[in-house]
């Protein structure tokens, strides 16, 4: 955040020991295991500070934007914190559509276009959300034109305007590891800086979590920062989560498949424009499904072609939503060839114009190779369980919004493109107005000494141990168990219980053996750790959703079974500590109990 | 090598700060952007595209294997 955080950081010598290391064990190829723990940060001279607001805003990308701004601006002191830098981390800067509706230039309605999505995802998205998407996208699309977003291919210093204008504190590089609770509602958050060796906890009546979505840190896909730190931080302390069995069907080229500038051609380097309100059908598993049965990488083809391979079964397309190219009724329709994937990641412009800068021609080449997001969800479709259209959690005090929140805006499918984008804007001002009135009408709860003694050991406790498990040896390890196509994408019972069994062992001897030689690496730890309870999260809901609908695609459970699940599963942490599933029927709000 | 080289660096910090897996670090002595941890690289070239001077070079390829579900 300034110079001087930048410059506490290790000594050149201890600098130089660690790059040494890190590069001979990456020309291996390999992380290291098990090994002892050799810190270059003395735990036991860690600083610590604590900060007191009304509202804190976790996560800098879009949705957070806009939750600090108009919790200022409806009279909240405010806080804002991000992981990385504001307008340049998670999935915001790679986002290029922000999905308008304008009232006065659409033929379609608000409620002809919420039925629609509705018939898209198989009444898996929450109308509310998708409403308030349509209603106040274009108000949100204004704002940011008025700071330059439309201006720049960079988000952030269009994103500082608002903040600098107002004042708000800033205070970037920080995870966040603890959200705080006491007495029933929320009380704070606690975390540690990357650029110096300090804890950090914030005392805040309300917090709203803008921490994004997360993947197992895939290649191809610029989600490698993102680990659902929200969803698993709130889970912990009693949220409910939701939307864990969808999958994001991006996927990137056979070659170099890491790649994720080169893969999304001049997507990343153009600037950001608003789309139109088509709906579509895209991006879920069908080239997955394509994949396994007729074998891999597939080749490049138009939108919807999927290589041009025909294959009978896998996932369904709803016929209103077919595309054209790629024959009616076989998978294939509205897959990752549709042209989404031309307009890149998080659901890219498309309004039929040729963007700025010439479309990338990459897709229509070169050979594909899916799975690029491996371990996300379709945004907005998995996250906290909204109580209301407001944005609310079941803990009072805390919000979420865009990816953070499980709103199913537009469902288990991307229904529009650029509506993710947008989404997070239209929640993250929904939950900045919702949480400076909580603020205003609630006391700050009080975080007792001992619970911010045990948080702060928590956070520490990778950086103490003697000898642990690698972060990195642990993640890939990770991925090598939920990242195939037969076990994540193409499900069937057997494989999913049997990655259950590796992620519960991970979890249960490997998570609490995490080691941590800096701060860097104490990040990777928990990130590690966060990967591997979604991990567990996904298998979970994904062996419970005994059909397949939209991105959730089962071989033993191929056929839509709508007598029996009209439904979203929510998880949540029973007394005994395991995970504990429950369905809430589409259309409805959790029990408040 | 995913960030390939850094040549010409002013110390700005902007990759530093803009780099979403926290690859880069200004080394102490110098004040110059350096390559901390390179396994982390998610090749998105926001380092490259922040940096005032185009003092960075990317390459396409990754240090650890590349686990990918089609294999």
């Amino acid at each position: 955040m300034s110079k001087s955080d930048r410059q506490d950081g290790p000594s050149r010598r201890q600098f130089l020991a660690l790059g040494g290391a890190a590069s001979g064990l990456a020309a291996m190829g390999l992380s290291a295991g098990w090994a002892e723990n050799r810190p270059s940060v003395d735990a036991a001279t860690v600083a610590g500070s604590e900060h007191e607001t009304d509202v804190l805003v976790i996560g800098g990308g879009m949705a957070g934007l806009f939750a600090a701004v108009k919790a200022h601006d409806a009279g909240a002191r405010v806080l804002l914190v991000s992981k990385g830098r504001l307008g340049a981390s998670g999935q915001t800067p790679f986002a290029k559509g922000f999905f308008a509706y304008d009232a006065a230039r659409e033929s379609l309605s608000i409620d002809d276009f919420v039925a629609r999505v509705s018939r898209s995802a198989l009444g898996t998205n929450n109308e509310s959300y998708t409403r308030q998407l349509a209603e106040h996208s274009l108000d949100r699309a204004r704002e940011l034109k008025a700071w330059g977003f439309f201006d720049q291919v960079l988000a952030n210093r269009p994103f500082l305007k608002p903040i600098t204008a107002r004042d708000i504190p800033l205070m970037e590089r920080v995870m966040i590891t603890h959200l705080i609770k006491q007495e029933g509602r929320i009380a704070g958050a606690a975390g540690f800086r990357l650029d110096s060796a300090e804890t950090v906890l914030f005392r805040a009546r309300a917090v709203v979590l803008c921490t994004g979505a997360g993947g197992f840190k895939p290649n191809g896909f610029p989600v490698c920062d993102l680990t659902h730190d929200g969803s698993i931080m709130a889970y912990r302390i009693g949220a409910k989560i939701t939307g864990k069995e969808w999958n994001d069907g991006h996927f990137t080229r056979a070659d170099n498949p890491a790649a994720c500038f080169d893969n999304w051609g001049d997507m990343f380097e153009r600037i950001p424009g608003t789309t139109g309100i088509e709906v579509h059908h895209d991006l879920g598993v069908e080239s997955n499904y394509v994949a396994y049965e007729t074998g891999n990488p597939l080749p490049g083809g138009p939108p919807g072609s999927v290589g041009g391979r025909k294959t009978s079964g896998g996932p369904v397309t709803p016929q209103e939503f077919q595309r054209r190219a790629g024959g009616p009724g076989g998978p294939g329709e509205g897959g990752p060839g549709s042209g989404s994937r031309r307009d890149g990641p998080p659901p890219p412009p498309d309004d039929g114009r040729k963007p700025a800068g010439g479309a990338p021609d990459f897709a229509m080449n070169a050979s594909q190779m899916g799975g690029a997001s491996a371990g996300m969800s379709i945004h907005k479709s998995e996250g906290l369980v909204p109580m209301d259209a407001r944005c609310n959690s079941t803990i009072p005090g805390l919000l979420a919004a865009g990816d953070a929140l499980g709103s199913h805006m537009a469902g288990g499918i991307y229904t529009q493109i650029g509506s993710s984008l947008a989404g997070s804007a239209v929640q993250g001002a929904i939950a900045g107005e919702e949480a400076a009135g909580y603020a205003a009408r609630s006391e700050q709860a009080r975080i007792t000494p001992a619970r911010r003694d045990g948080i702060l050991a928590e956070i520490l406790a990778p950086l103490k141990r003697e000898a642990g498990y690698g972060p990195a040896w642990v993640t890939q390890t990770l991925q090598g168990v939920m990242i195939p196509n037969f076990v994540l994408y193409i499900k069937k019972e057997s494989l999913m219980r049997a990655a259950l069994a590796y992620v519960e062992e991970l979890r249960d001897h490997h998570a609490p053996m995490l080691r941590a030689a800096d701060m860097h690496e104490l990040r990777l730890a928990f990130e590690t750790r966060n990967m591997i309870l979604s991990a567990e999260m996904k298998l979970r809901a994904s062996l419970k959703r005994t059909e397949s609908r939209c991105s959730h695609y089962r071989t033993d459970h191929p056929e839509t079974d709508d007598a029996n699940w009209r439904a979203w599963i929510n998880i949540l942490q029973g007394a005994d500590g395991q995970m504990v599933l429950e369905k809430q029927p589409f259309g409805s709000w959790p029990d408040q109990s | 090598m995913t960030i390939k080289s850094i040549h010409g660096c002013i110390g700005c910090g902007e990759c530093v700060q803009s780099c979403p897996c926290d690859v880069i670090r200004l080394d102490p002595s110098s004040g110059k952007a350096v390559i901390a941890y390179p396994e982390d690289c998610q090749i998105c070239h926001l380092c490259r595209l922040y940096c005032p001077v185009d003092a960075i070079e990317m390459s396409p390829e990754k240090t650890l294997p590349v686990i990918t579900p089609w294999g």
